[in-house]
């Protein structure tokens, strides 16, 4: 159709060449536009219908799976020791790792655990020799790191802690631990209850409500344990909260003035508080995991799921 | 510790619901584990069917040779026929009965019954048939001052609740049901009852010596004598107490003296007086190796352990267990009560090493009250000439001075400067006056006394801020977040790093595993060891994380699992250079994966290349893995770890296996990335393949090629290896993809010509190698 009426030879083009006066080659010239214009409307019209029926015809399975690409997770421990410390960075608190292997003294003495304290003794504790031992808590970098400076300090210090448990569903001799302490002049009880109250509600939500109740630790008093309200049945009581709508969710308190005393601050002048947490029992209660044996067997078909 | 509430609500009244009463105490004392129900159930007038009875007639079921065909007034117009299989009474006796319709312990209705013909219009009661005892010898006969038809309840705890408390290791005041009630009596603000017992009165004036030589573990002993004992069972009342407590009755003496321990928390002892050899009591520290005849077993005592003695030998492990050969038995006619104080150190060692933990001894081993003794000794001594029929005819007594009541300072203003509340200073002065402290409040700093049985406890002024806190109310203090001035919250470099090593790698397809750090054995012969692993299987601190991998991996071949891929990042523990107890502790990174030597140093390179940090692989071996086909990783000058393929010994089927010193990488890491103009002038790519001999390392002709062609050379990566073919035996073809380019100038092709060939040149000069055309 394009030869046979805009071809070289065509018609309109021997016209167009043969013009002579202004006034008839305006007239062929729109008329040539306007064929080419048709043309070239047509060809595009042609073309699109054409992609049209091919993308038509080519079609796929869309429920098949995509091809895959290697997938890996870290570890649901990994995952919630990060969002932990992200709570604390935006809390501006630095995060310290200590060391694992620590001596009596940063692991107990200078927490205030006395002579006669029953976490001492080698049924409940791992030793390396009568001075060196697997820390049983992560504080013992809390008070390395007092030792190396003066107040304020705000740190969290998470990872790997050690005791004489034999394993069992809730029990493993190696488990993770969050410690955290802050430390600066006029800092209240009422300042570690809104702590540990932020940090509960990021991790089981917005609605949760934490009670305190007073109990004993070598290293804080008052001390108290924290007890988050059980985020599954709300306070009604179910098997996790054990009908009481309440999770024991760790230990707390105020930084005992003696060991202010063994770091060489003056409880005068300042106060703090302290607070511990295990990552495991966070773990098992948010994924609802029956054994704590399953977060160190490593099997995939466990890890994808997190 | 079970309490109880029957015998709780004997010392404090107790208008309030359990539920309320077990979460106070929870918040502001000891944790209540549960409340459980005894006995039968309080519902529906059901407590009102039990029935106090008195026996009218009783005598042989004319059926059966084995039942007692009984009449019984329960207060009724009509005495009650009851058919009962117990003989231990007779006419006249009175018993508890449970009247049809009566609800028991199981959840069973008694409904009026024919047994081998005749009507039983009612049950006799043994104690276990109503949870007040184990026992089922026989019913139970009860005190015959007792009316026919008095609720048996009101005599009896037939229906019952025993709150489960879980003590803090700082509150062994609250071991004791009258201790827990005075705390109750403080959080409450209530009444609380006098110290139960009263001393009878001594009929005689026989001596009891005592000599303690070990004044320090012992600092107070009394000593009473009490002749013509008859030992037999205890009282319903009491037994049931000892039950529902946890314990188990024994006989009249014996249960006396675990009755006051429950009652008032100071342990006793009781000796059969005639088994004394010596007829007197010293007390001192054990001597090494001596042995002590306990529960029938022999023990040997050694160091810490306080013993008491008759004169010539041990009769008792002090604080921990009474010794066999001087126990009370049922010939025992006199007795001597022993009613000390013992000191908490050493004792909880003791114990745990001859692995006789007592009642007594967790008691001991808190620290009890040392004014206590003689309360102790006075309820007991009541309670044996009661139960026992002993005449009191002796009594000794040594005692060190008591120690003195701590008497501290506090300024009420602390309290809520530490607390964040504001308590009216009043409102902390009663406070503390109702837990039993003397507070001098006529002007700051208040002088304040500690009771007798907080004395080990609260001795500071921070121990009364707690005491303030908890009795108002943890509840009644505000939720607040600390004022800052300063702030902290940043990761740092390594934290930072270590975060993004993760992520490659689970980008790259693997699973974080967290495998143990303790290990069965390690390479590393000097590695540390543990003094007393929990088994041998972890009894050592790893320095590498190939072997926890290995584990991991193999576990999850054994599940079946396909397309492993694992890594993990932790610790290593290093035994320390110069011979230090503290090793170096090392972040590792180390993955294992399916897919054989190149795909871990795939992964590897993802690592170096996410860091920026620049390796070499200089073929090295290590005892676990193949041994052509492994690499150091260098950085710099130094080694930062290791990759290979994992000998098909330790696991078969082609791992590839890579451990990582992050600390040597993190050095490498470069502070600052400056940008490198790759834009305003394009690179030339070309393709180069060489035939080079077998042996030679496609590393080593890179490295020939950037030196030949120095930094215009920007790029030149590896992309294909082809042997066979054409190509003679013992030779193969690498071939590189390369760019050329200067941030000057536009290369022309001249340019690349004249790099190419110089490429070529040293290529052919030092490794022989021809290029493809």
């Amino acid at each position: 159709m394009r030869v046979r009426y805009l071809g070289r030879n065509a018609e309109l083009p021997q016209a167009l060449r043969q013009v002579r006066d202004r006034e008839t080659g305006m007239t062929l010239n729109a008329l040539r536009q306007r064929l080419e214009q048709a043309v070239s409307d047509r060809q595009d019209a042609l073309a699109a219908a054409e992609l049209e029926r091919r993308l038509r015809e080519d079609v796929v399975d869309v429920t098949l799976p995509g091809r895959p690409a290697p997938r890996g997770r870290l570890h649901p421990i990994t995952q919630i020791r990060r969002e932990i410390e992200d709570v604390f960075l935006g809390l501006g608190y630095e995060i310290v790792d200590g060391r694992e292997v620590e001596t009596t003294y940063y692991n107990f003495t200078a927490l205030n655990f006395p002579e006669w304290h029953p976490a001492r003794s080698p049924l409940a504790s791992l030793f390396i020799d009568d001075d060196t031992m697997l820390r049983t808590e992560t504080s013992p970098a809390q008070i390395h790191t007092m030792e190396s400076r003066q107040p304020p300090v705000f740190m969290v210090s998470l990872g790997r802690t050690y005791r004489r448990d034999t394993q069992d569903a809730t029990h493993s001799p190696i488990f993770h631990q969050v410690e955290g302490l802050a430390v600066a002049p006029g800092l209240t009880l009422a300042d570690l209850k809104g702590t540990l109250l932020y940090l509960m509600r990021a991790l089981f939500g917005e609605e949760r409500q934490v009670r305190f109740r007073t109990h004993y630790f070598p290293f804080t008093e008052p001390s108290l344990e924290p007890d988050v309200s059980c985020f599954l049945c709300d306070g009604a009581g179910c098997s996790v909260c054990r009908h009481s709508g309440w999770i024991e969710m760790g230990g707390s308190g105020m930084v005992d003035p003696n060991v202010f005393a063994n770091v060489g601050y003056d409880p005068e002048q300042v106060s703090g508080f302290a607070f511990g947490l295990g990552l495991e029992r966070i773990a098992m209660l948010r994924h609802g995991l029956p054994d704590i044996r399953l977060l160190w067997e490593n099997d995939i078909r466990v890890l994808s799921q997190f | 510790m079970k309490v109880p509430v029957s015998w709780l609500s004997e010392y404090v009244p107790l208008p309030m619901p359990l539920a309320d009463l077990a979460e106070r105490l929870a918040v502001a004392a000891a944790e209540v584990e549960r409340v459980t129900r005894r006995g039968v159930p309080d519902v529906e007038g059901n407590l009102g069917r039990f029935v106090v009875g008195k026996v009218v007639e009783a005598g042989r079921h004319p059926n059966a040779d084995r039942l007692q065909l009984c009449r019984v007034d329960t207060g009724d117009p009509e005495p009650r026929q009851i058919v009962c299989g117990a003989w231990n009474f007779g006419a006249g006796a009175t018993v508890a009965v449970a009247t049809p319709g009566a609800i028991l312990p199981d959840g069973r209705k008694l409904e009026r019954a024919k047994l081998r013909g005749e009507v039983s219009d009612g049950m006799i009661l043994a104690e276990d048939e109503v949870e007040l005892g184990p026992d089922h010898g026989g019913i139970m006969l009860l005190d015959d001052a007792l009316a026919a038809g008095t609720p048996v309840v009101d005599v009896l705890p037939i229906a019952d609740h025993v709150l489960e408390i879980e003590l803090t290791g700082n509150r062994p005041d609250l071991l004791s049901v009258y201790g827990l009630a005075r705390e109750i009596a403080a959080l409450y603000d209530l009444g609380l009852a006098p110290l139960p017992g009263a001393d009878p009165p001594r009929v005689g004036d026989e001596p009891v010596p005592i000599e303690i030589d070990d004044p320090v573990g012992c600092p107070r002993y009394i000593g009473r004598l009490f002749r013509g004992c008859a030992i037999g069972p205890s009282p319903t009342w009491l037994r049931a107490r000892l039950v529902a407590s946890g314990m188990r009755p024994i006989s009249n003496v014996v249960d006396v003296t675990n009755y006051v321990m429950l009652a008032l928390g100071s342990p006793l002892h009781a000796f059969d007086h005639a088994r004394l050899a010596g007829g007197r009591i010293g007390v001192r520290r054990a001597r090494p190796g001596e042995r002590i005849a306990l529960d029938g077993n022999d023990r040997s005592s050694s160091r810490p352990t306080s013993l008491i003695t008759d004169g010539e030998r041990a009769v008792a492990l002090a604080a921990i267990m009474g010794g066999l050969d001087s126990e009370v038995g049922d010939e025992t006619v006199d007795v001597l009560l022993e009613a000390a104080s013992f000191e908490p150190h050493g004792i909880l060692a003791s114990s745990e090493r001859l692995g006789l933990r007592s009642e007594a001894s967790n008691r001991w081993e808190k620290g009890v009250d040392p004014h206590l003794a003689g309360a102790a000794a006075t309820l007991a001594s009541e309670l044996i000439v009661e139960l026992a029929g002993g005449r009191f005819v002796g009594h000794g007594e040594s005692c060190a001075e008591l120690p003195a009541r701590p008497v501290t300072t506090l300024r009420p203003a602390r309290v809520d400067a530490l607390v964040g509340t504001a308590i009216p200073p009043a409102e902390q002065a009663a406070i503390l006056r109702r837990l039993g402290f003397e507070v001098d409040d006529a002007r700051a700093p208040w002088r304040v006394t500690t009771p007798t049985w907080r004395a080990r406890d609260v001795t500071r002024e921070i121990d009364l801020v707690e005491e303030v806190a908890r009795v108002h109310g943890l509840e009644r203090v505000p939720f607040t977040l600390p004022a800052r001035r300063e702030m902290f919250g940043r990761l740092d470099q390594a934290q930072r790093l270590r975060r993004l090593v993760e992520d490659v790698l689970v980008g790259q397809g693997l699973y974080e595993a967290y495998t143990w750090t303790l290990v069965a054995r390690d390479e590393d012969e000097r590695a540390l060891r543990l003094e007393s692993p929990l088994t041998a299987d972890h009894a050592i601190l790893r320095t590498t994380l190939a072997d926890g991998l290995v584990g991991a991996a193999r576990h999850n071949v054994d599940a079946g699992n396909r397309e492993i891929g694992l890594f993990e990042i932790a610790r290593v523990y290093l035994p320390d250079a110069d011979g230090g107890a503290l090793p170096d502790e090392r972040w590792h990174a180390g993955g294992i994966v399916e897919g054989g030597f190149s795909r871990a140093k795939g992964v590897v390179e993802a690592v170096l290349s996410a860091l920026h940090v620049e390796a070499s692989f200089p073929r090295a071996s290590r005892p676990f893995l193949h041994p052509g086909k492994s690499a150091e990783v260098a950085v710099g000058a130094g080694a930062a770890g290791w990759v290979g393929e994992l000998h098909p010994l330790r696991l078969d089927g082609g791992w590839g296996i890579f451990e990582l010193d992050l600390a040597t990488l993190f050095a490498g890491v470069p502070e600052r990335r400056v940008y490198e103009d790759v834009v305003t002038f394009p690179a030339v790519r070309q393709d180069l393949a060489f035939v080079v001999a077998e042996e030679v390392a496609a590393g080593d002709l890179v490295a020939s090629a950037r030196e030949a062609a120095g930094p215009e050379l920007a790029e030149i990566d590896v992309f294909d290896v082809y042997r066979g073919g054409q190509l003679e035996p013992g030779t193969k073809s690498v071939a590189f993809a390369v760019a050329f380019r200067s941030p000057e100038r536009t290369l022309s092709d001249e340019d690349a010509r004249v790099l190419r060939e110089r490429i070529v040149a040293a290529l052919a000069e030092r490794h022989g190698a021809t290029l493809r055309s």
